[in-house]
């Protein structure tokens, strides 16, 4: 359903800065694949969600999402296939906004809005639900401003906002990286239940080695720009912590070489 | 009563009027600034724009009606250019209004062909809908004050529908807005495009009340609805879209009072920007004097 092909993108062309976010990668991600994506600072993992969300422009390279090529849409457009989670909890709800709100704006993602009542009896009652799942009282809070809420409670927000009317795909960019341990597993767990239960397609990176190998279906390390790993189950189910470090260590010890 | 007193209290229903017609430039000052996180400087240029257009057409014979549609026109124009400006050259909200309504001196000027038109023998709104006594300011009242509850009531409906929601989310997040779908070009090319809008239409209405236009009545009228929108913002505060919406009429009719009321005990008119200037500075310092007194760091760039 989602094929990245080539996709390749450098910041600072031929001047001493360059920087390869990119280096011509090729993904394939099929309906149901829960995909993880690990790899140390700037090997590029943001640079491929933003590719794929239409945030970051590619020097070269195609994008097509269930085989319509969608390489040249802007991010408003592709919002109809793809919905996200941002590592910053401030980036990914509207905090003037209320909670209601912000759960209608997810609710018309990829639909034209219409010159009609936003916010209708049916629609409170479905997002007091929705919220509900997350045990976290938000369900009775929505008319409160996001902005009063924790960055718990935000991510945990965008996160339901996010797999509201099922997206064909899901991006997760370290989504639970900027919370305290205790709710970081919260929303990991929130994120782990909804992603079953849609039976949702998923990119996700983390930085956590061992939720990476707990979850998912495939896997892929990145580095400078490339796939330096790539394993799917049952492969990947042998794989261990220590295995993952192994292969940092390569890639370190290569760095020393070159230095 | 004292004297200075009884004229101010004389003064009440023309201020009154006054304050209505301006409502229209301190909505056309909060949609961009509030709703929209666009800080937004047109309404200098779209005010006499509004006013210049409107007297022409009047002056010409045509239905002073159709003048303001024609008005309205051209101040979505004014804005959504603004807007694109904005957009399609990364240059700051402010700078983008400052090009705009310097820009819009010289096409004023134009479209006049002189600096002024007096107005005072032909029709006007007031004049067709109650020719016997259309200076009466309790009937100016009327009619700004339907108008502008008319266009309010449609706004509210209008920002809380599916379209007015996507539309709000541009001015409180645009990554997050962007991300749901929403088109961050067509929300603010529509939204501040409206905003200068009603800021032309103000300027029509205004010059058929006064009977003349001119290319200059636009000056200091921007730090004028500023000053008024932080009163009515005082007044009615900011949580809900329809208390956010009441703020810019609430002002107006607070803010003149308050200047007739100084001008009645004997402020020069001469000085009258420079107070105005200074209590808008005043309510901007504030939150950074309660803060403390420390310098606040500056981020503002002149392209962002
Ligand atoms: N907007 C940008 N401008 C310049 N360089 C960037 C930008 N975004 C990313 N980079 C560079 O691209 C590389 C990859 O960054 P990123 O995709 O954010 O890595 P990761 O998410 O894996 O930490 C890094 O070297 C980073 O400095
Ligand atoms: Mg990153």
């Amino acid at each position: 359903m989602l094929e990245v092909k080539g996709a390749a993108r450098t910041f600072y062309p031929g001047t001493s800065d360059e920087r390869r976010a990119l280096a011509g990668i090729d993904l394939t991600l099929t309906e149901g694949d829960f995909c993880v994506v690990i790899g140390s600072n700037g090997a590029g993992k943001s640079s491929l969600l933003n590719a794929i969300a239409g945030k970051l422009k590619l020097d070269h390279g195609s994008i097509l999402i269930d085989g319509e090529n969608v390489t040249r849409l802007p991010v408003h457009r592709r919002a109809r296939f793809i919905s996200r989670v941002f590592q910053d909890p401030m980036l990914g709800t509207a905090p003037t906004m209320t909670v209601a709100e912000n759960m209608l704006l997810a609710d018309l993602r990829g639909k034209t809005p219409r010159l009609v009542p936003g916010l209708t009896a049916e629609r409170q009652a479905l997002y007091r639900d929705r919220l509900a799942i997350l045990n976290l009282g938000l369900e009775d809070r929505l008319d409160a401003p996001v902005g009063l809420l924790s960055g718990g409670q935000r991510q945990s927000l965008s996160l339901i906002m996010a797999v509201s009317n099922e997206p064909r795909l899901l991006l997760l960019d370290e989504h639970t990286a900027a919370l305290d341990p205790k709710t970081a597993a919260t929303v990991m767990d929130a994120t782990i239940r909804a992603i079953a239960e849609f039976g949702l397609t998923v990119l996700m990176v983390t930085h956590n080695m061992s939720q990476a190998l707990e979850c998912g279906n495939r896997l892929i390390m990145m580095d400078s720009g490339h796939f330096q790993l790539q394993v799917a189950t049952p492969e990947k189910d042998t794989l261990t912590v220590p295995d993952l470090i192994e292969r940092f260590h390569v890639k370190s010890d290569r760095m020393l070489l070159q230095a | 009563m004292p004297d200075v007193l009884l004229s101010f209290i004389n003064l009440i229903p023309v201020t009154i009027a006054q304050s209505l017609i301006v409502a229209f430039v301190v909505l056309g000052i909060m949609i961009p600034f509030r709703l929209l996180g666009f800080p937004d400087l047109t309404s200098e240029g779209a005010y006499p724009l509004g006013g210049c257009v409107t007297g022409v057409l009047i002056a010409s014979g045509y239905d002073p009606v159709f003048a303001m549609a024609v008005a309205a026109c051209a101040g979505f124009l004014a804005g959504s250019t603004t807007a694109f400006i904005h957009l399609r050259f990364g240059i700051n909200t402010l700078l983008a209004g400052i090009l705009v309504m310097t820009m819009l001196y010289s096409i004023n000027l134009r479209i006049m062909g002189r600096t002024n038109i007096a107005l005072f023998t032909f029709d006007s709104l007031f004049k067709d809908l109650n020719p016997a006594n259309f200076n009466d300011p309790w009937f100016k009242i009327a009619v700004v004050g339907t108008l502008i509850a008319v266009i309010l009531a449609a706004l509210y409906y209008l920002l809380v529908t599916e379209r007015g929601t996507t539309i709000r989310a541009v001015g409180a997040s645009p990554d997050m807005a962007e991300a749901q779908g929403v088109s961050i070009w067509s929300a603010t090319i529509l939204g501040v495009g409206s905003a200068s809008l009603f800021t032309a239409l103000g300027g029509g209405i205004m010059v058929q009340s006064q009977g003349f236009a001119d290319v200059n009545m636009g000056f200091g009228i921007l730090i004028n609805g500023l000053a008024a929108l932080i009163i009515g913002e005082a007044i009615t505060g900011r949580k809900t879209v329809l208390r956010q919406l009441l703020a810019p009429v609430a002002g107006a009719l607070a803010y003149y009072q308050l200047v007739s009321l100084c001008l009645s005990l004997g402020l020069a008119p001469a000085d009258l920007k420079l107070a105005t200037g200074l209590f808008v500075l005043i309510m901007l310092a504030l939150p950074a004097l309660r803060r403390g007194g420390g310098v606040p760091q500056l981020k503002e760039k002149i392209r962002e």
